[in-house]
């Protein structure tokens, strides 16, 4: 293998990604990985639009408070309290419904009870607290949304929507058509008519996969990131970002969302190259990494989904009561260090690769059978 | 060096279906054109040359070049397939442009080579146009470019003709005899047997994929015994002439021309008539022209193949 050669490969790895970009970014029917890769965008916009509204709410409540509440204030009331005892520690509270019904009492007589709500806040966390002629009932703390707390809802939706299903059938649409879409629209012969290895337009297709799945997905995950900070103070977005690992954690989703690309587009390549019908590839793959936590560790190897969980920054924890398939299937069981699960994704493209390069070099155009 | 297009007991299946089988031939330099009907495997021996499909037994060498090789094979070989279809969204400058990028050439060499081919096949005008927008002619042109593009020495033209107007028929016979005088192949698949016959060097006879005849058209001609040899000659007095012509043993039949002014002779031994036509000649007979009556690809082919096979 000369320097010559290498260049020559080099620039014709060029020419295949620049024709391959234009199809895949303009492409009418890769409009839904568009869709798919914006929908978890849309759900933390979403969720900072409703946790803003309800910040401003806290505040009106804050507002109309006749002191300074701390989260301690709020722990303070126990049940059973009088209202004047409640109102001593929290004061006049700052919404207050009222209301009366009538219910049995212990001998069985129907009376008149009086009932009261009030709403407390510390600005960050809702109390309220249910009173029953003038005795508290019921207490509920509604603890406010924090980084610490959102980026577990992160790491789920990162993890069972983002992982493996948006990238997962973004990468099945992109992937599987570099070569079969070209089959059914009957023009891969213009490739395989240029003075080009097979091996090396299958290596600038592949690139081309993977710049335009990075593209898509890594812009997905990094407005994710801006959509789930929004709504914080710049206070509690600096303390997050920079003290509690919040930029770490988003610059190694990027990296995840990097080598899933990899993974899954390795995967695809070489199945749109052997099957003719992707459902049955596709189906076939997602079962395998769905079932992946309940496989033995020899065969979990053989995924992709294995190494991306051992990489995610955030455990999920399973709550409370929770049955043990929903538990296996959320936590990472038998993770992997970093560069392992690196080095496994890795080598798992690399296998796929191979077979790629030996099911290329044995095409033929023959689109009368397809 | 090999200078030929050399096919080695090579067969193609696919699946059951036959495409070619046991092809033997060593193609030299020039025009070879490949004719047979439809399904007899004329697009198929183009793709195996190419590469496009492999042989399921056998071998095929272009030149000194592996089929399975395209990086070097596409070097030296042009292929203008048959295929309709082209990458989507491109206008006939960016088709052929990217073509020679995928070959490793730099932006400006291949924008000079781009612009140098379209306009050997005169398509300068339409040339910043959509493909999609392109007439059947028109494609036809673009994918001669793109076979051109490069200068090869063997050209591949699957049915070339196809589509164009007399005029544009004629500009790109003159091309492939010009490609051809430069000591390439060029190798033609067509249906159209009078254009056949006019520009090729040699023939290849296809039907249900097997070779019944190759060579140069003469010479297949020369080899088919069942069918006798006609000849047309314009002579001054074609009735003593025709009594002559019936003393020899080889002459089968003969009709005289309804101007009186020649006759048409169907003998078993052309070289014995050329031989007694000297003597006739010296016999006061005054012979006008002599030419073969089927002596083109058209007659070998329907004596080969059929008339009903032809007419298809």
């Amino acid at each position: 293998m000369t320097r010559g050669m290498m260049s020559v490969w080099w620039a014709q790895i060029k020419a295949v990604v620049r024709l391959e970009m234009r199809k895949t970014f303009f492409a009418k029917r890769g409009l839904w990985i568009y869709l798919v890769a914006a929908l978890p965008v849309l759900i933390f916009m979403a969720h900072a639009v409703a946790t803003a509204s309800q910040q401003n709410h806290r505040a009106s409540v804050v507002r109309q408070s006749e002191k300074r509440l701390t989260y301690q204030d709020l722990l303070a009331v126990k049940s059973g309290m009088t209202r004047e005892e409640v109102i001593a520690i929290l004061g006049k509270p700052p919404i207050r419904f009222h209301w009366t019904d009538r219910r049995p009492n212990r001998a069985g007589s129907i009376v008149e009870v009086s009932h009261e709500d009030y709403h407390y806040s510390d600005g960050q966390n809702d109390l309220f607290v249910g009173l029953a002629d003038g005795e508290v009932e019921s207490i509920n703390i509604q603890e406010g949304s924090n980084p610490g707390q959102d980026s577990i809802m992160f790491a789920g939706v990162f993890q069972f929507f983002f992982l493996r299903l948006a990238i997962f059938f973004g990468c099945l649409g992109i992937f599987m058509n570099l070569f079969r879409g070209e089959i059914l629209d009957r023009s891969l012969h213009f490739y395989f008519l240029a003075p080009i290895r097979r091996e090396v337009l299958m290596a600038g297709k592949f690139l081309a996969g993977l710049l335009a799945t990075c593209a898509i997905f890594v812009t997905s995950e990094v407005l994710q990131t801006v959509a789930f900070l929004w709504h914080f103070s710049p206070s509690t977005r600096d303390v997050y970002l920079y003290h509690n690992h919040g930029l770490e954690h988003a610059a190694v989703y990027v990296g995840v969302t990097v080598l899933a690309c990899v993974g899954y587009g390795a995967f695809f390549l070489v199945a749109g190259m052997m099957f003719r019908n992707p459902i049955l590839p596709a189906a076939a793959i997602l079962i395998w990494e769905g079932i992946n936590p309940f496989l033995p560790a020899v065969l979990k190897q053989f995924s992709v989904i294995y190494y991306l969980k051992s990489l995610c920054p955030v455990d999920i924890p399973s709550p409370p009561g929770t049955s043990p398939i929903w538990a296996l299937l959320v936590s990472n069981s038998d993770p992997v260090s970093a560069p392992v699960a690196v080095l496994g994704i890795l080598i798992v493209a690399m296998i796929a690769l191979y077979a790629s390069s030996i099911q290329v070099r044995r095409m033929e155009i023959n689109y009368t059978t397809e | 060096m090999s200078d030929r297009i050399v096919f080695e007991d090579v067969s193609k299946f696919y699946g059951e279906i036959l495409g070619v089988n046991r092809v033997n031939l060593s193609i030299p330099p020039g025009i070879t054109s490949l004719v047979g009907p439809n399904g007899s495997g004329k697009t198929t021996l183009m793709n195996l040359m190419t590469g496009l499909v492999k042989p399921t037994r056998g071998r095929v060498q272009v030149l000194d070049y592996r089929i399975g090789d395209p990086e070097n094979l596409f070097r030296i070989l042009g292929y203008s397939t048959q295929f309709d279809a082209f990458p989507k969204g491109l206008t006939g400058f960016q088709f052929i442009y990217s073509y020679l990028k995928l070959s490793g050439r730099d932006s400006q060499t291949a924008e000079q080579m781009a612009w140098r081919v379209i306009e050997r096949v005169n398509l300068v005008d339409a040339a910043k146009r959509n493909i999609a927008g392109y007439s059947k002619g028109m494609r036809q042109r673009i994918r001669l470019a793109q076979a051109l593009a490069h200068d090869p020495k063997v050209l591949v033209l699957d049915e070339p003709l196809n589509g164009l107007d007399p005029l544009a028929r004629a500009e790109m016979i003159a091309l492939f005899r010009a490609t051809a005088a430069q000591g390439c192949h060029v190798i033609i698949s067509s249906h159209i047997l009078h254009e056949v016959d006019v520009i090729s060097d040699q023939v290849i006879l296809l039907s249900n994929g097997y070779v019944v005849a190759e060579g140069q058209i003469s010479t297949v001609r020369g080899e088919i015994q069942d069918h006798p040899t006609q000849i047309l000659i314009r002579c001054s007095k074609p009735r003593e002439f025709a009594a002559k012509m019936f003393e020899d043993q080889h002459t089968i039949e003969v009709s005289i021309h309804k101007d009186e002014r020649g006759l048409l002779l169907k003998t078993r031994d052309a070289d014995r008539f050329y031989l007694a036509l000297n003597q006739l000649a010296m016999n006061g007979i005054d012979i006008e022209s002599v030419a073969p009556a089927d002596d083109d690809v058209l007659s070998v082919y329907e004596y080969l193949i059929g008339s009903e096979e032809a007419v298809r």
